[in-house]
């Protein structure tokens, strides 16, 4: 091979390495920079200092609250999503009549944005005259507005609920494939041999679906612990920092109190236990493969 | 048992999901249609049906610019990401060259760097180049951040193209390039619009970039043109908003519904390959 021709890949991948190291590497590298300086709230480093943002953001109770929060978040979320979509996909493999508009209509809420999602959610949730309220008292299931995201407690729980929704339709198509995948004849053998739908189950279909699962698991933790939308929008972090996870938190100290350095010590330690997730995931996807 | 038999327990089963993820539909287009005096009233059905509701929204919510801005943003970031990605997911396909797992773990880690964590440090990026409040500029950003998934999901298509007949064309004398645009690329036609559509709806649906870095009315996309009108504010014209939100909505969720089963090799093959 000439030497031309050992360039040529590395010519085609040259675009889009240069792009995302730009735009993506680029701001981590800066990261790294403020957060491990004293910063004013434009941006201007004023010097080493210690670690100090990070010994700052461990001694606000808002931090670690809001630490504390992105854990039950994420598990909540991820576990419930979980839960909801075994049976699901399990539903949804069987034969049906109107199996497939039922799948199209599972589908929707990952169709739509989140930020829009959670727009049509404030409002259907809206103490006064939410949707939400009138539906129940219709059917006379409460007989007064419950005001849903005026207390944190509440409010949380009802972002969770939220999340699990959006979260069930890619959970779901996960699974489909995983059924698809295992043969008919494991099913028709053990039949034979006197094996109850529960015991076909627990040995045939949890095992052959296990990979599936913990690749759900982790495309979602890492997901879920990322997300935005659905928080800001509903309550913003609201009432008093009550539904603040780590990124809610972070966007406030960046951009509505300017403590740059400290946000920017958030988005490190995010970052680490992203990298964490993200090595799980490839160790799990190695596996898999190997299988 | 029989298949009506079992259909009536899957649908029994599936109803209490399928009534939650239509909700949010019925929420979105009966508000929508209320005459305003009627939607801060606790009822649910409309006394009537007010399309007009639609064309008043345009004008009162701006949707007109935010709609082209929406779309500018998107079709860079499309266009821009899918050129950009071919012939990386070419090379990852065809070639056996040293750093391909190096590169294949570059994009593993860009993917999972998110926005959101990154913000800060994009902010600053954006404003030492003077760029806060373009509109282009999001949509390269948007380009950067999609570069990993139209890569994964352009290679995993690619992967399954035989290679017998670019080698047939190089027989007959082709060049490489002439083999490329020739040969290949008609083949990989629909994997490349489906993936282009993918990359445009997670434009067209982004939410944290837009917000940090557009900051004039003119230059909001739509998610952020429909947040504005409901976040601090003390009276919300709901009636519009859910009129603005169902039209900017439903186009890309037909899309997406209709193109979902594709898009799970991209998100869920990356990392294996």
């Amino acid at each position: 091979m000439t030497s031309r021709q050992t360039a040529i890949p590395y010519l085609l991948i040259l675009p889009s390495l240069v792009l995302a190291a730009a735009i993506i590497f680029w701001p981590v590298g800066s990261l790294i920079e403020i957060a491990t300086n004293d910063v004013n709230r434009f941006g201007q480093l004023k010097g080493w200092n210690d670690f100090a943002n990070f010994s700052a953001l461990f001694a606000n109770a808002d931090f670690i609250s809001a630490l504390w929060r992105t854990g039950l978040w994420t598990v909540l979320v991820v576990g419930g999503a979980l839960l909801v979509s075994v049976p699901v996909a399990l539903i949804l493999n069987e034969d049906f009549y109107g199996r497939d508009i039922a799948r199209v209509i599972l589908m929707l809420p990952w169709a739509v944005s989140l930020t829009m999602t959670a727009v049509v959610w404030r409002w259907s949730l809206n103490g006064e005259s939410g949707m939400l309220n009138s539906a129940l008292m219709g059917l006379g299931i409460i007989s007064e507005n419950v005001q849903w995201l005026a207390s944190g407690d509440l409010a949380f729980a009802m972002q969770v609920l939220i999340g699990i929704l959006v979260t069930v339709p890619f959970t779901t198509t996960i699974f489909l494939g995983g059924l698809s995948s295992i043969p008919q004849d494991l099913y028709e053998a053990s039949a034979l041999e006197g094996a109850s739908r529960l015991q076909q189950f627990r040995h045939i279909t949890l095992p052959l679906l296990k990979p599936f699962i913990n690749i759900a698991l982790v495309l979602n933790t890492i997901y879920v612990f990322n997300s935005f939308p659905i928080i800001w929008v509903t309550t913003q972090g609201g009432p008093a920092n009550s539904t603040d996870i780590l990124v809610t938190h972070l966007y406030k100290l960046g951009f509505r109190i300017g403590k740059l350095g400290e946000a920017s010590a958030v988005s490190l330690i995010m970052l680490a236990i992203l990298l964490v997730f993200t090595i799980i995931y490839v160790r799990l996807a190695m596996k898999e493969r190997e299988a | 048992m029989s298949k009506l038999k079992r259909s009536i327990i899957a649908w029994a089963l599936l109803s209490p999901l399928v009534v939650l993820s239509l909700f949010p539909f019925a929420v979105m287009f009966i508000t929508a249609v209320k005459p305003q005096a009627e939607v801060l009233n606790p009822t649910w059905w409309p006394s009537e049906i007010r399309w007009q509701n639609f064309i008043d929204m345009w004008t009162v919510t701006n949707f007109g610019r935010a709609l082209f801005n929406s779309l500018y943003t998107s079709l860079i970031a499309t266009i821009g990401a899918i050129l950009i990605s071919i012939p990386a997911a070419y090379a990852l396909s065809r070639f056996r060259f040293r750093g391909r797992g190096a590169f294949n773990q570059f994009l593993l880690i860009s993917q999972m760097l998110s926005p959101i964590v990154l913000v800060v440090g994009l902010f600053r990026l954006i404003a030492a180049l003077g760029l806060v409040d373009n509109v282009p500029t999001v949509g390269v950003i948007y380009m950067a951040f999609n570069i990993a998934f139209t890569v994964w999901m352009l290679q995993s298509y690619f992967a399954t193209i035989p290679k017998d007949l670019e080698e047939a064309a190089w027989m007959e004398g082709a060049s490489r390039g002439q083999t490329l645009i020739k040969v290949f690329l008609p083949l990989v036609t629909p994997a490349i619009a489906v993936t282009a559509i993918f990359t445009f709806i997670n434009a067209w649906n982004e939410f944290v970039i837009a917000l940090t870095l557009l900051r004039r009315q003119e230059s909001y996309t739509l998610p952020i043109q429909v947040f504005s009108l409901v976040a601090g504010r003390y009276t919300v014209e709901w009636h519009h908003v859910m009129a603005a939100t169902l039209v900017a909505t439903i186009p890309v969720a037909i899309l997406f519904a209709w193109l979902q089963r594709y898009l799970v090799r991209g998100l869920s093959l990356g990392a294996v390959k």
